[in-house]
């Protein structure tokens, strides 16, 4: 199961600010951006489990939502953002640690669903994923991985997203 | 099998079964497709070694070799004999080290050291009672950081508190400080396609930092950043750490029969080849297993087990895990006694690892204990309580030998005197050509100097690091009494910051508190390495001087950089550097307490040509503070004081922000007076002490134009200034006057009512009043009757405070 956690939009600016600056900087302007965090969690739990573990250890209630499906809507909130010019075309990357490196901040959840669930999981691992809206997907794929990963430590997948609407 | 260096795939095992056998150039290939980074010399000498025992060795030992035998852990280069050799005379070195650095300290003897180059870190004598030691360490981790920026900065900072936590039985880590080398942020210049982008390098770092010091509860106060392209490719990631320790828990000594325990973190294949990479450039075929990999919640848990045991006598010697891993801590612990050490106890991460992986692995957040068995079960309940993993490794023995095995297996059987002693050396060529000293002075510039000001507050080097210090957690432990950030809005640059250890003491009664800072000038050593160790000193000295440290109880750290020391004039340059450490120190009466260095910070550009680093010298330095309520900021605090300029304004603009901005191509370097600088520094801190200065910041980049606006604007106050009275050389030009940066400077505020007695303090010194503060807010600065500049010093601080990040 992947848990996905992202900010609440009236609270992502900055982090979409960054996001956007950094794409700039290695090349791709782009005018929307957003971000989200990956929890893939292997352990033989319910979905309402993985739904306590989601809602109680991983979200902060106030400025973040989740979901724990792998691939959320991008723009949930109707078909008029996503009409907003730029939004048509978007790319969803995944960037994970490759599973070679230590990842402690999968270990430090995978201790933590110990201590709130009873059970371990066999496995937690944490990742990154970015959802841009651009037109050209070599340019994106230039971009992600002049600052978004780094090939000797990160994997990454580029996948092509729709918006709702 | 794997690839050699030229691609060519070679059988590891064949060659090691045959090890003492092979010709210097099958030594070469096995050496480089293990990743030892030893030199034929060495690798002969290894060779000498097993065939006196009449067998081959298991790869396991070479593997100990060649970590106890890295540029990392045995400082080859400046431990060695140079021959350096100039126009006029050839001087030989058997030590440089020694015969240079180590010399000052010796030759200081000062009382208040209480240890210094024996241990993980330096430690000077602190407080009131002299109950606490205070220890500093700085150390680098470039090459990590240049591969994988967030990883390699974490570990640095990890790797520096352990070095603190390990330093005699255990000191507690107070401070950390950062300081960072990167290529210019807007380089045009095309990278090869292993390299990472300066801006990536730099916020990956940045985040390392911040988030493995913030979560170990430890502030980071202190430190800068320094932008040149000849960083683009090697960037220079200095990190330190402070911490206190009580005197009668400096000495350490492991008794035969005590265990091997390892605390903290499990051993994995990260990080393996750590001490070794440091030895070998950067390339396409760095791999992911020389990055480490930071876990500052498992480093908090070792640090709060250590503090604990410690203050309960539980164990007698402790010392960090960091390059070459248990091979390096035990070998190192061990060095007097001998060791047994069984590799099937470790704690892992990872069942498929290798033996002899185990023994050099650098995983992070470890510690080694030598434990007196009696004391075991204390110290489990300790570890238990706190949820830290340990393991007991073996045991320490008197037989002087290292023997590891991994159930029946033997990974390593070695004669500690081979291992500590058999390093061969080799003299080194140094040689330095000295560029020609070139004045050229524009005593009429094109630019009006306001823009040029405007320009040099703007620059990465001079403006404002607000985008990156308040990612770090400076206030934690509620003792950082100076903040990196100060002023009336708390936005304004510093010197130094100023620490009050009392979460470490205990003590709410004892206001002594220590300065904390940094001196570091590459741009001067691409012109004459011998000068940039005196800036860097002096401007140590000055930064700790301006926040009202005891600046004659100065104690310093060096931390060399530089590129391949194979080449004859990095070695020159490293030689004439060393010298001026000596000689710094020996003027100042501050001490080298401890230090690092850091070679082969070099890599091939795009073209495929060596791309270089810049001698790079950082000085760290370490003064007490008698009464922390009585440190003193640089903003200007009261409309209608007065303004004094100490110290002398001299020619040449060599290695400053100005020449990079007008390419003026002057590489003249005015020379530190060290002797008249430290009679000055003795008047001024007198009158600091008295109550007499207000504020104080040091002349550096930027010149005088810049400290006065950073003064103004960091206190919401204007001043209206006349140079025509600063002490100057004959000669000088208004844009030496202006933006020069000649050395032993500052500018102060004085309380207007203390005037008097100031003048007393200071009479017969280069110190000149140069105008007073103004409630408007406008810098206005004269000479005689010529306006130089005028502007409002909001404006000033708007171009100033740049976001860099």
């Amino acid at each position: 199961m992947i848990i996905e956690v992202w900010t609440k939009e009236k609270y992502s600016v900055n982090e979409e600010a960054g996001l956007i600056g950094r794409l700039a900087h290695a090349g791709l302007p782009v005018k929307t951006a957003r971000l989200s965090r990956l929890y893939k969690i292997e352990a033989p739990f319910h979905k309402k489990d993985f739904d306590r573990i989601a809602a109680e250890l991983l979200t902060d209630k106030i400025t973040e939502r989740y979901s724990l499906s792998a691939r959320p809507a991008l723009f949930p909130k109707g078909p008029k953002r996503c009409a907003r010019p730029g939004l048509k075309k978007f790319y969803r990357v995944e960037v994970w640690l490759k599973n070679s490196v230590t990842d402690v901040v999968g270990e430090s959840v995978k201790e933590a669903i110990r201590d709130i669930m009873g059970g371990q999981p066999r496995n937690v691992r944490f990742g990154r994923a970015y959802y841009i809206a651009c037109g050209s997907e070599s340019r994106l794929k230039r971009a992600v991985s002049t600052t978004l990963m780094n090939e000797i430590v990160n994997v990454y997948s580029v996948t092509k997203g729709k918006a709702k609407g | 099998m794997k690839k050699s260096g030229r691609g060519e795939m070679i059988n590891f095992e064949k060659l090691l079964k045959k090890f003492t056998k092979l010709n210097e150039k099958e030594l070469v290939k096995l050496d480089k497709a293990c990743g030892w980074s030893l030199n034929a010399a060495e690798l002969r000498q290894a060779q000498a070694c097993f065939r006196k025992t009449k067998r081959e060795p298991a790869r396991g030992e070479l593997e100990t070799l060649a970590q106890t035998w890295s540029e990392h852990c045995k400082h080859k280069t400046f431990s060695g004999p140079v021959r350096f050799r100039s126009k006029s005379r050839t001087k030989r070195y058997k030590n440089l080290f020694k015969e240079t650095i180590v010399k000052a300290t010796k030759t200081l003897n000062k009382p208040w050291c209480l240890s210094v180059f024996k241990d993980n870190a330096g430690i000077v004598e602190f407080g009131r009672d002299k109950k606490w030691g205070l220890a500093f360490k700085a150390e680098t981790h470039n090459h990590p950081c240049a591969v994988e920026p967030y990883g390699g900065a974490e570990t640095g900072v990890g790797g520096v508190i352990r070095d603190i936590l390990g330093v005699g039985l255990g000191a507690k880590p107070v401070l950390n400080t950062d300081n960072f080398c990167f290529g210019r942020l807007d380089s045009k210049m095309k990278l090869p396609r292993h390299a990472l982008s300066p801006e990536r390098v730099f916020r990956g770092v940045v985040e390392g930092v911040r988030d493995y010091g913030n979560r170990m509860g430890i502030p980071t106060a202190s430190g800068g950043i320094y932008f040149d392209d000849g960083y683009l490719l090697n960037p220079l990631v200095y990190v330190g750490c402070a911490g206190l320790i009580p005197v009668n828990k400096i000495d350490k000594k492991v008794r035969p029969g005590d265990l091997i325990i390892s605390i903290g973190g499990r051993t994995g294949r990260d990080g393996i080849h750590g001490a070794t990479f440091s030895s070998a450039n950067i390339d396409e075929e760095t791999s992911a297993s020389a990055v480490q990999i930071g876990h500052a919640i498992n480093g908090k848990k070792t640090l709060d087990v250590l503090m604990k045991a410690r203050d309960l006598n539980l164990y007698d010697a402790v010392t960090d895990c960091g390059a070459g891993g248990f091979s390096s801590a035990v070998g190192e612990l061990g060095a007097e006694t001998g060791a047994r050490v069984r590799l099937e106890n470790a704690k892992l991460k990872d069942t498929r690892i290798e033996p002899w992986e185990i023994w050099v692995s650098e995983s992070q957040e470890r510690m080694i204990l030598a434990v007196p068995p009696g004391k075991l079960c204390a110290l489990e309940d300790i570890l238990n309580a706190e949820n830290c993993e340990y393991c007991v490794l073996g045991e320490f023995t008197s037989d002087g030998r290292l023997l590891v095995t991994f159930d029946n297996e033997t990974v390593a059987d070695l004669e500690m005197d081979f291992l500590h002693e058999g390093l061969p050396n080799f003299e080194k060529e140094a040689v330095f050509p000295a560029p020609a000293a070139r004045r050229r002075p524009s005593e009429k510039s094109n630019k009006p100097y306001l823009r040029t000001l405007k320009e040099l507050l703007a620059h990465p080097n001079v403006c404002s690091r607000h985008s990156v210090i308040t990612q770090y957690d400076h206030e934690v432990q509620g003792g950082t009494v100076i903040k990196p950030l100060q002023g009336r809005f708390g936005d304004g640059p510093g010197d130094a910051a100023v620490i009050w250890p009392h979460s470490a003491t205990g003590d709410m009664r004892d206001f002594s508190g220590f300065a904390a800072t940094h001196g570091f000038n590459p741009a001067v050593g691409r012109i004459n390495p011998y000068q940039m160790a005196l800036y860097s000193v002096d401007e140590a000295v000055r930064n700790l001087l301006c926040v009202g440290a005891e600046v004659s109880r100065t104690a310093i750290l060096d931390n060399f950089c530089a590129a391949s020391p194979k080449d004859p004039r990095v070695m020159g340059g490293l030689v004439l550097a060393a010298e001026g450490c000596h000689d710094a120190a020996m003027a100042y009466g501050a001490p080298f307490i401890s230090g690092k260095d850091s070679f082969y910070n070099q890599s091939k550009d795009a073209g495929g040509r060596q791309y270089p680093i810049p001698l790079s010298l950082l000085i760290s330095a370490v003064a007490p503070v008698t009464d922390i309520r009585k440190a003193v900021t640089i903003n200007f605090k009261e409309a209608g004081s007065p303004v004094y300029l100490a110290g002398i304004c001299r020619k040449g603009f060599g290695g400053s922000v100005y020449d990079e901005l007008s390419g003026t191509g002057d590489n003249l370097i005015s020379e530190v007076k060290m002797k008249d600088a430290v009679r000055l520094y003795a008047a001024v801190l007198k009158a600091m002490k008295r109550g007499f200065v207000a504020a104080a910041h040091d002349v550096s980049q930027g010149g005088l134009a810049v400290t006065l606006a950073e003064m103004a604007f960091s206190g919401g106050f204007g001043a209206e200034l006349d140079l025509d009275e600063a002490a100057a050389e004959k000669g000088l030009s208004e844009p030496e006057l202006l933006f020069g940066e000649s050395p032993s400077r500052l500018v102060l505020e004085v309380a207007k009512e203390k005037e008097p007695q100031f003048l007393k303090l200071v009479k017969g010194l280069p110190v000149k009043e140069i105008g007073f503060v103004r409630e408007e807010p406008i810098l206005d600065i004269r000479l005689g009757d010529k306006r130089l500049l005028k502007e409002d010093i909001n404006i000033l601080k708007g171009l100033w405070k740049r976001e860099l990040l």
